[in-house]
C-alpha cells in the first residue's frame, strides 16, 4: 500500500473516531461552577480508581492499534504504519476533538521515550516480542533510572549489574520511578564497571517486572498520591538478550531516552488539570470571584495570561514546524520549561482569587480543588530533569557556554 | 486591509533577514551608530535613503498601489534587524505609525498625497499621540481642531512625538466638535512649533509639538479616531515587538560572547552555574518572545490558524517588552563593570528597551489592554 496523502489519512482518520469516540462537547463556552470540580495533575485517587482509569487508557491504546492509529510512524514490522511525523500530528490534531481515554500512562514514557531507545538500541527479537504488546497497550513501560544518590547526576548510578554466564545479576535501589506500579517492562540503567570514569561504566537492561526479585513500593508524594515509585532489583536474573546497548556504552543509549523526553514533555498538555487551567476558565474565575475589580490581581492575572498565551504560540509553532519536517533540538526544553512556570504561576493566582476559601474544603465549587494543582507545582521544577540541569543543557549546547570544571 | 498578503517562505524571509544584517553590519555597526546619534539630525540619511531606494524597504508592506502589499510577518524582519543594530532613524515612525495611520484611516485623498513620498523614502512623517499628562490615549485628547474655511485650524501640545524634528508630515490626534480626529499638519506650516527634548533612548529623536491655530487636513472622519487608533496600535505593537526580539538577541550574543571569554578565578565566567543560567533564562525568554511576535505577525496577517489580531498584539507587546527589558538588564550584568561604562554598547540597548516598553503607554496600560481585549473590562477606573 502506498503512503495516503494527508488529507485521505485525515479522511480515514476522521471514520474512525467517528465509529470509535464521541466528538467532544464545544469547548468554546466555559460556564463557572459546571463540571468535574477537579484540578489534578498527580492523581490522588484511590488505586482502584486509577486502576481503572490505566484499564481505559490500555483499552483504547489496543483501539487504536487494532485500526492502524496506534503506531502511526512505527516499523510495519513490529505494528506501525511507517507514516510520517505529519500524519502522527494530524491524527493527534484530530483525536483532541474527541473524548477518549488519557493514554499519558502508556505513551509519555514507554511509547515517547522507551521504544525508540529500543528501536536504536534492542535486538530485534527483542523488539519483536515487546513492540507490538507495547503499542498494542499490553505492556506499559517505566524508566529505571533515577537512585537515592543518582538523581540530577544520573551518571552516578550504583545498581549493580553483573555477568554470570548469559545472564546478568541486577542489585539495587531505583527511586521517583513514575508508573512502575501499573509497568510491565521496566528500562534499568546500571553499573557495570567502576574502574572507569563513571560514564563508561554504565550498561542498559529491559526488564520484565514480574522477574523475581523486583519489588515495587509505592511512594507518597507531598500532594497525597502515589504516582512515584521505589524499586527495589534484589538478584533479578536478565538474560544478555535484554541488554540495549554494548557493555559499558548505556550513557549514550540512555541519553537516546532523555532527549525523547525532554522533547515530549511540554507538548502534552497537563492532563486533567487542562481544562481548569485554561484561559477560558481562569477569566470566568476572575469574575465570578470578583477580583477582576481589584488592580493588583488584574496585574498579576494578565502577567500570566500572556506568559501562558505566547507558551501556546511557541508551542503551536514548534508543531507547525515539525509537521514541515522540521524537528526540535534542544531549544525545545524552553517549553517545558514555561510550560511548569506556568502552571505554578496559574496555581498561585488561582489561591490569590479563590483566597481564605483555599485552606478549607467548604464545599464550594472550584475553590479547595486548586490544592490539588497548587500541591503538584513544586514537582514541575524537577521531574525529567531539574530546572538547573535544563539551564544547563540550554546554556551549555544550545549557547555553547563552557562545562563547569570536573 | 481586509486583503489577506501573500505568504512568503522561510527561506525567502531568511534572503531578506541576511542581505539586510549584511547591510547593516557594515554601514550601521555600532561606531556608525555612535556616530551619528551625535549628529544634528540624529539619524544617517543616506542609509535611510539607500533602505528605502536600494532594499524598497519602506514600500514593502505598504499596500498597493503605493507598495508591494507585504504583511507584518515581512515587515517584522526588516524591523528585527533595525532592532538588533539599534538603527537610529524615522524608519519606525514613517512606515510603521504614520502609513499605518493613513492606511487605518482608509482615505484615499491622504494615502495618495503621503503614501508615495513614505514609500520612496523621500516623506519622513510621524504620529503624535501623547501629550502633557503622558497617557497613552485614544479619545479624549487636550488637542483642538476646529473648521476653518476649507480645512481645519489645530491648537494644543503633544508633548512626546517621536522622530518630530525630522519629520515633514505630522499626524495628529485631537478633539472636535463633531468627534476625535486625525490631521496631517505640514510641519513647516505656520503654527507648529517643535522643540527637541533630551532623550533616554539616545538612538530615537522625540520632539513636543506646540500647534497655535496651524491648518491641518482632516484624515478620515470625525468619530472614528479610536477605532483607527485601535488598529494602528495592533500593527505598531506588532512591528515593536519584533524589533524588541531582535534587540535582545543582540544582547543574548553579547553577554554569551562575552561569558564564553572572560575569565576570573582562573576559569571563562560562562561555566558558573549563576552566569550560565542566567543567560539560559534569558535565550528562554527571548524563545517566548519571538514566538509571540511571530504569532501577532500572522495574526496582523490574517492567516487562518493564528489567534485573533488584538489578543495576540496585547500578549506580544507585554511579553516582547518585559522580555527585552530583562535581557537588556541581564546582558549589563554579565559584563559586570565593564557593562556599565558608556563605551560599551549595552546601554543603548538598555535605554532602547526601557523607551520601548513606554512608549505606547508602559506595563500598566499594557496589561489592562490585554485584559481589555480578553473580554473584562475595567469598571474600577478609567481608560
Amino acid at each position: 500500500m502506498s503512503t495516503p496523502s494527508l488529507a485521505d489519512f485525515a479522511d480515514e482518520a476522521r471514520a474512525f473516531l467517528d465509529a470509535h469516540a464521541t466528538p467532544r462537547a464545544s469547548d468554546g463556552a466555559v460556564v463557572w461552577g459546571e463540571g468535574p470540580d477537579r484540578v489534578t495533575y498527580f492523581s490522588d485517587e484511590p488505586f482502584e480508581v486509577e486502576q481503572a482509569n490505566v484499564q481505559a487508557a490500555r483499552d483504547w491504546q489496543r483501539t487504536r492499534f487494532e485500526n492502524g492509529f496506534g503506531w502511526i510512524t512505527g516499523p510495519k514490522q513490529y505494528g506501525g504504519r511507517e507514516l510520517s511525523i505529519a500524519h502522527d500530528l494530524v491524527y493527534d490534531g484530530l483525536e483532541a476533538g474527541y473524548d477518549v481515554p488519557d493514554t499519558g500512562v502508556i505513551s509519555l514514557i514507554g511509547l515517547g521515550m522507551i521504544a525508540p531507545t529500543m528501536l536504536a538500541h534492542a535486538r530485534p527479537e527483542i523488539n519483536e516480542q515487546y513492540l507490538p504488546a507495547m503499542f498494542r497497550g499490553d505492556a506499559i513501560a517505566c524508566q529505571l533510572f533515577s537512585e537515592p544518590n543518582a538523581g540530577s547526576d544520573l551518571a552516578n548510578v550504583q545498581t549493580k549489574a553483573v555477568r554470570d554466564g548469559d545472564d546478568w545479576v541486577l542489585n539495587g535501589q531505583k527511586v521517583w520511578t513514575s508508573g512502575a506500579q501499573h509497568a510491565q517492562l521496566g528500562m534499568a540503567v546500571c553499573r557495570t564497571n567502576t574502574s572507569v570514569p563513571k560514564h563508561k561504566g554504565i550498561t542498559t537492561f529491559l526488564i520484565d517486572m514480574s522477574w523475581e526479585g523486583v519489588d515495587v513500593r509505592p511512594l507518597r508524594q507531598m500532594s497525597g498520591g502515589a504516582e512515584f515509585n521505589e524499586v527495589y532489583l534484589d538478584d533479578v536474573r536478565v538474560p544478555d538478550t535484554h541488554r540495549m546497548g554494548e557493555v559499558d556504552d548505556g550513557w549514550r543509549v540512555t541519553m537516546t531516552t532523555l532527549l525523547n523526553e525532554r522533547a515530549s514533555v511540554g507538548g502534552e498538555g497537563a492532563g486533567p488539570a487542562t481544562r481548569p487551567t485554561s484561559r477560558a476558565n481562569l477569566l470566568a474565575m476572575l469574575k465570578a470571584t470578583g477580583r477582576d475589580t481589584d488592580g493588583g490581581v488584574r496585574r498579576d492575572f494578565a502577567r500570566v495570561i500572556a506568559d501562558q498565551a505566547a507558551t501556546e504560540y511557541l508551542t503551536s509553532q514548534m508543531m507547525r514546524r515539525a509537521r514541515a519536517g522540521d524537528l526540535p533540538g534542544p531549544e525545545a526544553s524552553v517549553g517545558k520549561l514555561m510550560f511548569g512556570q506556568n502552571l505554578t504561576r496559574i496555581a498561585h493566582l488561582a489561591a490569590e482569587m479563590t483566597g481564605p476559601r483555599m485552606l478549607a474544603d467548604t464545599g464550594d465549587w472550584g475553590t479547595f480543588s486548586w490544592n490539588e494543582l497548587l500541591l503538584g507545582t513544586p514537582a514541575f521544577r524537577i521531574l525529567g530533569g531539574t530546572e538547573e540541569i535544563m539551564k544547563n543543557i540550554l546554556g551549555e549546547r544550545v549557547l555553547g557556554l563552557p562545562k563547569e570544571p570536573a | 486591509m481586509s486583503v489577506v498578503p501573500e505568504q512568503i517562505s522561510a527561506s525567502d524571509l531568511a534572503d531578506l533577514r541576511s542581505s539586510l544584517r549584511g547591510l547593516l553590519t557594515s554601514a550601521s555597526d555600532e561606531e556608525a551608530v555612535r556616530a551619528v546619534v551625535e549628529s544634528e539630525t540624529g539619524y544617517d540619511e543616506k542609509l535611510y535613503d539607500r533602505l528605502a531606494t536600494e532594499l524598497g524597504l519602506h514600500s514593502l508592506a505598504l499596500p498597493t498601489p503605493y507598495g508591494e502589499g507585504y504583511g507584518m510577518e515581512v515587515l517584522s524582519v526588516v524591523l528585527g534587524e533595525l532592532g538588533r543594530f539599534v538603527v537610529p532613524g524615522p524608519f519606525f515612525s514613517t512606515v510603521v505609525l504614520a502609513a499605518g495611520a493613513l492606511v487605518a484611516s482608509g482615505d484615499q485623498a491622504a494615502m495618495e498625497k503621503h503614501l508615495p513620498g513614505i514609500a520612496a523614502g523621500s516623506t519622513v512623517a510621524t504620529l503624535a499621540v501623547i501629550e502633557p499628562d503622558g497617557h497613552w490615549r485614544h479619545e479624549g485628547f487636550t488637542v483642538t481642531a476646529e473648521r476653518s474655511g476649507d480645512g481645519w485650524s489645530l491648537s494644543g501640545t503633544k508633548a512626546i512625538v517621536p522622530d518630530l524634528l525630522s519629520a515633514g508630515v505630522v499626524l495628529v490626534a485631537a478633539s472636535t466638535p463633531e468627534g476625535d480626529a486625525l490631521f496631517a499638519v505640514d510641519t513647516a506650516t505656520a503654527g507648529v512649533e517643535r522643540t527637541a527634548l533630551r532623550t533616554l533612548d539616545i538612538t530615537r529623536r522625540i520632539g513636543r509639538l506646540d500647534l497655535d491655530d496651524a491648518s491641518g487636513t482632516l484624515v478620515g472622519a470625525p468619530g472614528t479616531l479610536t477605532d483607527l487608533l485601535d488598529a494602528v496600535l495592533d500593527r505598531a505593537t506588532t512591528a515593536l515587538a519584533a524589533e524588541q526580539v531582535g534587540g535582545a538577541e543582540a544582547c543574548l550574543e553579547m553577554a554569551v560572547g562575552y561569558a564564553k571569554v572572560r575569565e576570573q578565578f582562573g576559569r571563562r565566567i560562562g561555566s558558573f552555574q549563576a552566569v550560565k543560567h542566567k543567560c539560559a533564562d534569558m535565550f528562554a525568554r527571548i524563545e517566548l518572545a519571538r514566538a509571540a511576535a511571530t504569532e501577532a505577525a500572522r495574526a496582523i496577517d490574517g492567516r487562518d490558524d493564528a489567534p485573533p489580531a488584538g489578543e495576540a498584539a496585547a500578549v506580544a507587546h507585554s511579553v516582547c517588552s518585559e522580555a527585552f527589558m530583562f535581557v537588556a538588564m541581564e546582558t549589563i550584568q554579565v559584563h559586570g563593570g565593564i557593562g556599565f561604562t558608556w563605551e560599551h554598547p549595552a546601554h543603548l540597548y538598555f535605554r532602547r528597551a526601557k523607551a520601548d516598553q513606554l512608549m505606547f503607554g508602559g506595563p500598566a496600560t499594557y496589561y489592562e489592554r490585554l485584559l481589555e481585549r480578553l473580554g473584562v473590562t475595567n469598571e474600577t477606573s478609567t481608560k
